[in-house]
This record gives structure tokens, sequence and C-alpha cells, in this order.
């Protein structure tokens, strides 16, 4: 087995466009139905001053774009979001990412049960578990802070503090999905093959260096997907705590670009401003998102192209 | 395959538990001929959400023109304006709803709505005075925009109450009537701390500004003045510094989210909250100790100014059939006998005249309820919920509500905040 | 491979204190369903009951057609989960398999759209919905939910792991498509379906924020929808009931897991593509 570090070029050809626009209408039709168009009116309404139910939209050009831009509140949610993404990738992707590796090559007994306990909070609701961490970790009243308080310890009020807010919503977010990016990575893991492994073993490369240079490249593929969902699927997923527990605040302290359009639109009825800001968070994604084709994608290892 | 074996089975399984569930309910088919009206309230089932399925089922039983379906929204008021939103977006509305009182304005300026009373003089001779009879004025007047129409009818009416932990206050030496002022209030709260450190008060924070204009109006500011926000008053300064001193100077109050901040009365580490009557059944169900309800506390030498809480109905229907059926749920709800019902079930304070008083009313109720006693004894001091008029005010509120995080993160001083807060407020309401 | 208990020791315990920390909440969850609410709000601490009751579930089935609730929230997230999978292997497969004008730029468009925030598509998706009909209706759930590019996504990713020159051979051979997707492909990639299926189900499963707008009827609801009928800043939070409605929520998507764990996690390491 060799690794192939640029893409194979070489494809089999299928001169059957028509068989393969069949396979593809039943997702790009749904797709284009409930995703392109509402985007496309979302565009248009991020030219009007509109509250979704007045009869008249009024055009204002790029005036919500200005708005949004002059905004103080949007730096403070985009410097949240970007937080929000650093803690998200720190458990859900580096952390599950070792553990992954290390399950896979280092606990012999129990590994099954890890599995499966690992995997286990990803069946429940965030709404669940908005309220259940609400509930438990009340920094009063809360087990959690009972406790601490046993060991002299006290708990921040974090649902009132900045900082601590966004900590304590990315792990219940984290509960959630880190089970799934586990399995995935662990599962990519187990595929590679052991030899590779022992002969390193063998030669006494260190740990770190096994990850980094065979375990990471040789899982890439994976991991480039766990990468993105962590990002994507873990923004969009602490929506519901955000929502719940602290309603973006305090003042803004938990707001993400997600929740914060969320809040233009539908708590203060700013349609334009929101979608303004929609466009512009999904302009940021998309701008990340090339970077990944262009960069990333090339060095991925699939397996025998 | 086996795997598609074993989904068909746990499928079918399913199908077979449904269709148990399925029976009982294919027996109410709906009778031809009947109007089905949609009626939108915010009832958890911890908030009367039982009560308003008995009293549409009630009344469904009895009518024969009309057929009542009701829908929960959750969230409270925005959650429900949220989805009218929609509705009204996508081209159709429900026959009524709840609006909570902050959403007045924004409400009565962006939905159509028809009057009560006009659907009344226009189907219904024989109902021609039943809001003139039933309630007295400074209620209606609850419902009033601030162009002065009447927009719906108050229905939910709340007060804030000072709930109290005698236990705490006794143990802490302090005599177990309570506080009866808020300056009082603030020296209770620091002995309490000192005594038994436990947190000595909470005060309700939701994401809207409620209880705040409690504390301040009481001490004579106003929130708003000739469509100006004015609360950066001396005196509303003085007001918001109370609460302040005690979260950041005394830490003898907890500033934390409303769930919470009532989960740390109810296991007694708060001596004293401040928050809604709508809360006294669950307080008073799952507090192990010697709970009370007292009135509003005042600022020395003043008189309470309370904002209504809760919500009014409003008739949305746009068709001719439609509104007539929705008063006839209405005349049915504001029925001494559904009024009374509500109360029990919600905790709210009864919005028509002669349901506390009257025997099939609320009288024995009342009787063995201490705790309502506080809330309506103190009805006469309700003032309308301030809501700020114009396109822009749900987001003056919302900037209120900005800047409570930050006094009470100890950020910005009171008077920096109150300040700049009401002078962006009155930059977006021009 | 030999590994010393130096190393493995730590891990157990790391191992270990994490799970605590993921299982506990369950287990506090499953907990306090069967204490009362003043149980629940005054003996934090305690895991178990000190009078174990059933009266939260009791509130539940008595309030709610719990039945009917439950089966609409298994029909919804089956239909999605099915409907996706499949359109998404076709797809996927489309998109490795044959060369065709646009491709790539039709791939990056369709995934491009998972970065989409749902903020966006709200308010355009209620209005399509209402037009068609289904405001207040299952299938007013289910169809904007269908719209998701990340199986695309995850399963172009197991397509492309899959030796071409195998599908090569069976094309020489004049194997049809289906065929070579039947008996090839699938197989092949089993184990990233039938997780990505899981994935799909459990979402569908738990989606709120849709279903609170589309939903109106208490029998037309969906288990996190009955949720919220317990939870209420006002009115205060019916903390054990909410927990065993949460239960229930759980208790099928973990009866699936337990059911396919083979699938879930045994076989889609094990897979033949070694």
């Amino acid at each position: 087995m060799q690794v192939v570090t640029s893409r194979s070029k070489k494809r089999f050809v299928h001169k059957q466009s028509i068989l393969a626009y069949s396979l593809l209408l039943p997702s790009v039709a749904i797709i284009a139905m409930f995703m392109f168009w509402p985007f496309l009116y979302t565009i248009y309404l991020s030219f009007f001053d509109w509250n979704m139910i007045s009869l008249t939209k009024n055009f204002v050009g790029l005036q919500n774009y200005i708005d949004v831009l002059k905004d103080p509140i949007t730096y403070k949610v985009l410097l949240n979001t970007a937080l929000y993404i650093l803690i998200l990738l720190v458990f859900n992707f580096t952390i599950s990412y070792i553990f992954a590796f290390v399950l896979n090559f280092f606990v012999g007994k129990m590994d099954g049960f890890y599995k499966s306990a690992f995997f286990l909070p990803s069946f429940i609701s965030l709404v669940v578990g908005s309220i259940l961490f609400t509930w438990l970790l009340n920094p009063v009243s809360g087990p959690v802070a009972i406790v601490m308080g046993w060991i002299g310890l006290s708990m921040p009020i974090w649902s009132k503090s900045e900082g601590w807010i966004i900590v304590v919503i990315t792990l219940i977010t984290s509960w959630k999905i880190f089970g799934y990016n586990f399995i995935l990575l662990y599962a990519s893991i187990n595929g590679i093959s052991r030899e590779i492994i022992e002969a390193a073993r063998l030669d006494n490369v260190p740990l770190w260096k096994i990850f980094f240079h065979i375990i990471g490249p040789m899982s890439s593929a994976t991991g480039i997907y766990v990468f993105i969902i962590t990002i994507v699927q873990g923004l969009q997923f602490s929506f519901t705590p955000i929502k719940i527990i602290a309603q973006g605040g305090p003042n803004y302290a938990s707001s993400n670009a997600i929740y914060h359009a969320y809040h233009e639109a539908f708590v203060l009825y700013r349609t334009g401003h929101s979608a303004a800001l929609s466009i512009l968070t999904m302009a940021i994604f998309v701008v990340l998102l090339i970077v990944e084709f262009k960069y990333v994608e090339r060095g991925i290892y699939y397996e025998n192209k | 395959m086996k795997l598609w074996s074993k989904f068909v089975l746990l499928f079918s399984v399913m199908l077979i538990l449904g269709a148990c569930g399925n029976g009982e309910e294919s027996g109410d088919s709906i009778k031809e001929g009947k109007t089905k009206i949609e009626y939108w309230h915010v009832n958890a089932e911890t908030q009367g959400g039982q009560t308003v399925a008995e009293l549409v089922e009630e009344f469904n039983a009895q009518s024969d023109t009309v057929e009542v379906v009701a829908k929960y929204n959750p969230d409270l008021y925005k959650g429900l304006m949220q989805n009218l939103q929609a509705e009204v977006a996508a081209g159709s509305t429900p026959a009524i709803v709840q609006i909570g009182w902050a959403f007045l304005d924004y409400f009565s300026n962006n939905f159509s709505y028809v009057t009560p009373q006009e659907v009344i003089n226009a189907h219904f001779e024989e109902d021609k005075t039943f809001l003139e009879d039933n309630f007295l004025p400074n209620i209606m007047d609850l419902a009033k925009n601030s162009e002065g129409s009447q927009v719906g009818i108050p229905y939910s009416l709340s007060t804030p109450v000072l709930y109290i932990n005698r236990d705490l206050l006794s143990e802490a030496g302090l005599p177990t009537t309570g506080p009866t002022t808020w300056e009082q209030l603030k020296e209770y709260a620091k002995v309490i701390l000192d005594k038994t450190g436990k947190y000595g008060f909470y005060m309700q924070e939701p994401a809207d500004n409620w209880a705040t204009q409690a504390l301040l109006e009481s001490n004579g500011a106003k929130i708003m003045t000739d469509g100006k926000a004015s609360f950066a008053s001396e005196k509303g300064i003085k007001a918001y510094s109370l609460l302040r001193d005690m979260v950041v100077e005394d830490k003898s109050a907890l500033h934390i989210g409303w769930d919470q901040g009532i989960q740390s009365f109810i296991d007694g580490n708060v001596a004293m909250l401040y928050t809604t009557i709508a809360q006294r059944s669950n307080i008073q169900n799952n507090a192990q100790f010697d709970v009370a309800a007292i009135k509003s506390p005042t600022w020395e030498g003043k008189e309470v100014k309370l904002p209504a809480g809760g919500a009014m109905l409003t008739i949305t229907a746009q068709e001719e059939q439609q509104q007539k059926a929705a008063w006839e749920f209405m005349r049915f709800l504001y029925s001494v006998e559904s009024v009374a019902k509500w109360t029990k079930g919600t905790g709210y304070v009864p919005a028509r005249e002669g349901v506390a008083d009257a025997e099939k009313g609320l009288k024995p109720f009342l009787a063995e309820n201490e705790m309502m006693k506080a809330a309506i004894d103190q009805m006469s001091g309700v003032v309308p919920w301030t809501s700020f008029p114009g396109d822009a005010g749900l987001q003056a509120e919302q900037l209120l509500l900005d800047v409570r995080d930050q006094i009470l993160s100890g950020s910005v001083t009171v008077e920096e905040g109150l300040t700049s807060t009401e002078n962006s407020i009155n930059e977006l309401l021009k | 491979m030999k590994i010393s208990k130096k190393v493995t020791i730590p891990w157990h315990i790391i191992f270990i204190f994490i799970i605590f920390l993921l299982i506990f909440p369950i287990i506090f969850a499953i907990g306090t369903s069967f204490k009362t609410l003043q149980d629940a709000y005054n003996n934090p601490l305690s895991i178990f009951p000190t009078s174990p009751t059933l009266e939260n579930y009791k509130v539940f089935f008595e309030s709610l057609p719990a039945f009917k609730v439950t089966l609409n929230t298994f029909i919804i997230a089956s239909v999605v989960t099915i409907f996706k999978v499949i359109t998404s292997f076709l797809a996927a497969y489309a998109f490795v398999y044959f060369i065709f004008k646009g491709k790539n730029v039709l791939y990056f468009i369709l995934i491009s759209t998972i970065f989409l925030p749902f903020t966006v598509t709200m308010i355009p998706n209620y209005l399509v919905i209402s037009k068609m009909g289904l405001g207040n209706s299952i299938w007013g759930v289910i169809l904007p939910q269908l719209a998701d590019a990340m199986g695309i996504f995850l399963l172009t990713q197991a397509l492309r792991s899959i030796s071409i020159s195998l599908i090569e051979v069976a094309r020489l051979d004049n194997m049809s498509h289906w065929h070579i997707m039947k008996d090839i492909v699938l197989p092949l990639v089993k184990p990233a379906v039938t997780s990505t299926g899981i994935w799909f189900f459990i979402t569908s499963w738990n989606e709120y924020v849709w279903p609170v707008l589309i939903l109106k009827s208490t029998e037309n609801f969906t288990l996190p929808l009955a949720l919220q009928m317990y939870i209420s800043s006002e009115g205060g939070t019916n903390f054990t009931v909410a927990m065993a409605v949460s239960v229930i929520t759980m208790i099928l998507p973990l009866a699936l897991y337990l059911i396919f764990q083979k699938y879930i996690i045994g076989t889609f390491i094990s897979s033949g593509i070694k």
C-alpha cells in the first residue's frame, strides 16, 4: 500500500450524462426547492427594510449591509463565533481524534464498552440537554455546585458571565456531538493497517510522531469531514442551548452568527438586517470552504486511488 | 437482509402501538356546519395548559356553532409573536390570540385586528354592555395602545409579589412578616447574608423589563413620558442603584437566569424572591419551608406602581363568520365560572369584576389561598406595562435588557448605563 | 501490539472519568423522572428518588396523546432518514463514477448549502409549506428536512475510497449500474451508509425549531415539542415531567442503537475495503 498524496487524474469515464443527471435529480430538486430558492429570496430581502408582515418592503440598497458592518454587536458576535468554533474543535475534533487513536491501539480491554459509552449522549436532544444542564449546573443549587462547595470551590455564575457562558454552552453541545465524531474517527483509524504502526513502534518512533505522520494523513478523508461537521453542525447545534439557556445574553455574550441572525429576524423582526448578516456569515464560510477545496483536499488520502 | 427485517419489525410494532393510541380520538369527528376557529395561547402545562384544554373542551361540547382548536406556543409571548408573524406572512391568521402587554404597540401597528366591541356591536345586540359592565375602566385601559385604541380585552393579569422564606428570615433574626419597603428589603438581604450565608434576594431576570419597571416606577420614575424614554431620571437611577448595589456591592442578591433563580429560592438558598404571582403554584407545591407571598415592596413614602403582566385576548379573525365565532368563545372565557377556573389553574388575577367575591367564583378558593391575596390586594396599584411605540419598539426594549446585564455585572455605572441607553432609545424612536 | 501498563492505566482512568461525565447527566435524568418535583427541588444530590413515583409519566400520558406523539416523531424521522440516505447515495454515486458537464460546480454548490444557516431558509420555507397546504401536517415538517447535502458529502467521501478498478472491471463485464450499486458498492460502504442513516435519524428525531413553527394541534406534535409543554419561564418548569418526557424521547433511538449496534460500531470497522 502506498500513500498517494496527489489526486489521481485518471477516472473511469461513463459517457452517460443523462443517467448521471437523473441520479442527481431527486437531491437537486429538493435542495433547490428548500435551500436555493429560500437562499435567493433571502439575498433579495437583504436589500429591503421589512418586518416580514407589513405589506410594503422598502428598498434600501446596501444600507442593511452598511448597518451590519457598522454595528459593534456584529463584531462581538463574530468573535464569539470564532470562539465557539475554536472550543468545539478542541473538544470534538482534537480530543476525539486523540481518543480514537489511543483507544484503537493502546487500550486492549474494554474498548467495546468505551465506544458505546462515548456514543450514548449522541441520542439525546439538545432541548433535553439544555434543561438538564441548567439544573445540574445551577451555580447555587445544582448538585455540581454543592459537590464543589465541599472542597471549598465556588462556581462562577456562568449564565451571566461573559466567556463562561460560551464555555458551558459548547460543553453541552460537545456532550452531544463528541461521541458521533469519535466513532467516525475511530472507524477510520481502525481501517489503517496495523503493520505500519507495529513497524513504527519497533523502530521506536515516538507516539506523537506516529499520530501526526501516519495516523493523521491516513485518516484525513474522515478527518476533514469531522472537521467540517464540527464547525457547521456544532454552530447550528449550539443554537438550541443558546436559545433555551441564555437567549443570546448576557449582553450578546453567548450569541453566535446563527443565533444573532435568528434574533434579528424573529425577536426584533428586522428581516433585512438579519438577511444581510446571514449572507455575510455565509460568505465567510464559503471562503473557508474554497480554501479547504483548494489546499486541504489535495493532501487528503483516499484509499486505492 | 437482516438489518432491514429488524427495521420493518420495529416499524410495524410502532404502527400497532400508534393504532392503539389512535383509537379513542377517531370518535370526536367534527360536526358538519361548525365554524372552526384557532385560539393561540402560551400556556404550558405548568402555566394553565390543562385549564385551557378543559375550557376549550367544555366550550366545544356546549356550542353547536363553533369548534375551537387551541394551539400552544412555546417561549411565551415572544414565541407566540414569532409564530403569528410567520403565519401572517404565509397569508392566514388564527381567530383569537393572546398578546403579551410588551407587544401591545408592535402588534397593533403591524397586524390587522378587530376591536371586540365592534364585533359585539355588529352581531351581538345582547352583549352591548358586557365589557362596560364587567371590567373596570383602568383594567380596560391596559389593552389600549399609545393611540388610545382598544386593541383587545385583558385576560391573564399578573402582578409581581415578594415571596419570602420565613424560616430563613427568623434564622437571621428578622421579622417573618417580611420587608414592606425596598429600603428595608436591602437591609434584610444584607442581614440574611451575614447571618445565614444564604442569598438575601433574587429579582426575576427574564427577557423583559417587567420587574424593572415595577422597581423604577414605584419610586416615581417613568419608563416613558410623552413617547420618549425617560427612565434615566434621578429617581430611576436611584431605584436601579438599589438593585445594583445589592448585586455588585453587598453581594446579597443573586444575578442569574430566571429558572435557576426560582430553583434556588425553592430549595432554600435565597430568602426573598421577587417574581410573578403566576409562579404561585410552583412555589407553593414545592417549597419545603414556611413560605409566604406578600405585597410588592414600596419605596418609603411612595405608592407602588406595578405593571400588569400577562396578556390580552385579541380578535385577529378576518372573516365575519370567524369574528362572530371568536366573540362567542371569548364571552365564554370571560364568564365568572371560566375566569374562576382560569385563576385557579394559573394564579392570574381575575381581569373582570365579580369573580373574587362570588360563591360560584373564587370566594372559597381565596379563603384558603393566602398567597393569591397579596396579588389581588395590590391591584389598585396596577399601571400599563410600557411598550415602546413604533417599528423600533422591540429594539428599544432589547436595549433596556442589554443594559440590565451591563449594570448588574458591574461593567457600567447605573448612571452611565441608563443615560446612554435612554439616549439611544430616543434616537431609535425618532 | 504490546503496550506497557504504564501507558494504559492512566488512559483507562481518563476514559472512565470522561465516561462518568458523559453518562452522569443521563442517569440523573432517569432518576429524576421517577421523583416528585418537590423531591427533585429539595434533594438535588440524590440520584435515586426517595419514594419512586410514576406520576410524571402518567402526567405525560394523560395530558397528551402520547402514543400518537411518539408515532409522529417516528414516522417523520424514518421517512426523512430513508429518503435522505437513498437520494444521497444516488447522488454520491453519480458524483464519484460519472463525468458530466458542470460536475465540480454542482458538487461545490450542493456542498455549500451545508453552510447555510437555517435562519436563512426559515421564512421562505414556511411560505412554501403554507402555500402547499401543509401547515399543521407532519409532511410540512418532513419536506424541508429532506433538503440536506450532508449525506451527499459523507457518502461521496465514502465512495471515493472504493477502488475505481473494481467498478471498471464490473463495467467491462457489462454489469448494469443498478447491479454495481447494489452488489458491489453498497456492501462496501454499508458502514458509512448505516452510520449516516443513524445520524439522520437521531437529528430528525430531536429536531425542534421547525416543528414548533409548523405543528399546531397536539395530536400532530412530536416529542421535542411535547417537552416544551412542561417548560415555561412564567409558570415554572415542571422539571420532573420534562425529564420523564426526555427519557421517553431517549428510549427509541437507544433501542435502535442496541439493535443496530453491530452495524454502527462493529461492521464499519471491519469492512471489506482492506
